[in-house]
């Protein structure tokens, strides 16, 4: 479909064999971080304290991300705040530019979520071994467990760490892209039905579009949290 | 007015608040987060237990046989995140 096509702006750069044009995905990707950077800035420019709306609006995303981290990994996660604020803004406001018209939704192609959420795997990794050394490998034997079922249940519990970047990234990727498609197919039967039945489609697609910017909060939110949920494991070993 | 007093009035005010109006629409979201995780979180463990399972056969040239056992372990292990989510929904609760 036109809307997940990546191309090319501008001259083509290679580096070696690795093609580093700057792409549509690129171009959206600035948009997100500029609007971003703009909208913390005009909200943390006064500092008043009756807030005007952006400063309110502001406030507001840093002390909803400031409790969910709190909430769910404890007080030892506040050093990784700036991380999982710049996260959650990135992915929310990703999300939310491609509900736009004519726009290009980044959140919808698997590799950049899976970069985001390799880059988190092997982050929360690191950090585990650091903080509790080897007996951070404690994680995959949970306690309490017969001794004859142990290799059993190591094997298992690999593979439920291994799987946390790939349903971490196909969550936030197979959300965005089925909700875009729908919307396109919704949209394409009131084309089709023409002036008679059209409208029966497009009041789905009104309110299609509104379930959609649900999910791309919400998507945004449940990234975020599982960063945090991550990050618990590896900074509070058994609890 | 001077800052102290405007801090312990704030303090009051906020004890008010969360009285009245406990935090009903985060916990809400929470939820909503978790139902979305659940989908997911059965298959990616399987998809992982699968290429696991592949990418071991191809090693130890045993062709069908450690891609059918890793596969059941994959199932094992999405159910057992499943379960977990379900268990952590239930806590909150």
């Amino acid at each position: 479909m036109h809307q997940f096509q990546v191309y090319k702006i501008g001259p083509e750069i290679k580096l070696g064999s690795v093609d580093l044009s700057f792409t549509n995905a690129s171009l959206f990707m600035l948009i997100s971080a500029f609007t971003i950077c703009l909208f913390l800035f005009l909200g943390s420019k006064k500092k008043s304290i009756i807030p005007d709306r952006v400063q309110l609006i502001a406030e507001l995303f840093y002390n909803f991300i400031a409790k969910m981290i709190s909430d769910t990994a404890g007080s030892k996660a506040k050093p990784y705040f700036p991380f999982i604020f710049c996260l959650f803004m990135f992915v929310l406001l990703c999300n939310m530019i491609g509900m736009l018209p004519y726009s290009f939704t980044v959140t919808s192609h698997i590799i950049v979520t899976l970069v985001m959420a390799l880059f988190i795997f092997i982050a929360v990794t690191v950090i585990g071994f650091l903080k509790h050394g080897f007996k951070y490998l404690s994680l995959f034997v949970p306690k309490g467990v017969p001794v004859v079922l142990l290799p059993l249940i190591t094997v298992i519990e690999i593979i439920s760490y291994l799987s946390r970047p790939v349903s971490l990234s196909v969550r936030l990727f197979a959300n965005m892209m089925a909700g875009h498609t729908m919307l396109k197919v919704f949209g394409s039967f009131v084309i089709s039905l023409g002036l008679l039945g059209g409208w029966l489609p497009l009041s789905f697609s009104v309110a299609l579009t509104g379930l959609e910017i649900l999910v791309a909060f919400l998507q945004a939110y449940v990234f975020a949290i599982l960063t945090c949920i991550y990050l618990n494991d590896a900074l509070n070993l058994h609890h | 007015m001077n800052n102290k007093d405007f801090r312990t009035r704030l303090k009051i005010a906020k004890k008010e608040f969360a009285k009245n109006h406990p935090s009903e629409n985060n916990k809400k979201g929470y939820f909503m987060g978790s139902a979305f995780r659940l989908g997911t979180e059965l298959v990616a463990a399987v998809v992982v237990g699968t290429i696991i399972g592949f990418i071991l056969d191809n090693w130890f040239d045993t062709k069908p046989w450690l891609i059918i056992i890793f596969f059941f372990f994959g199932v094992f292990a999405g159910i057992i995140n499943v379960i977990r989510v379900a268990k952590n929904m239930q806590k909150e609760d």
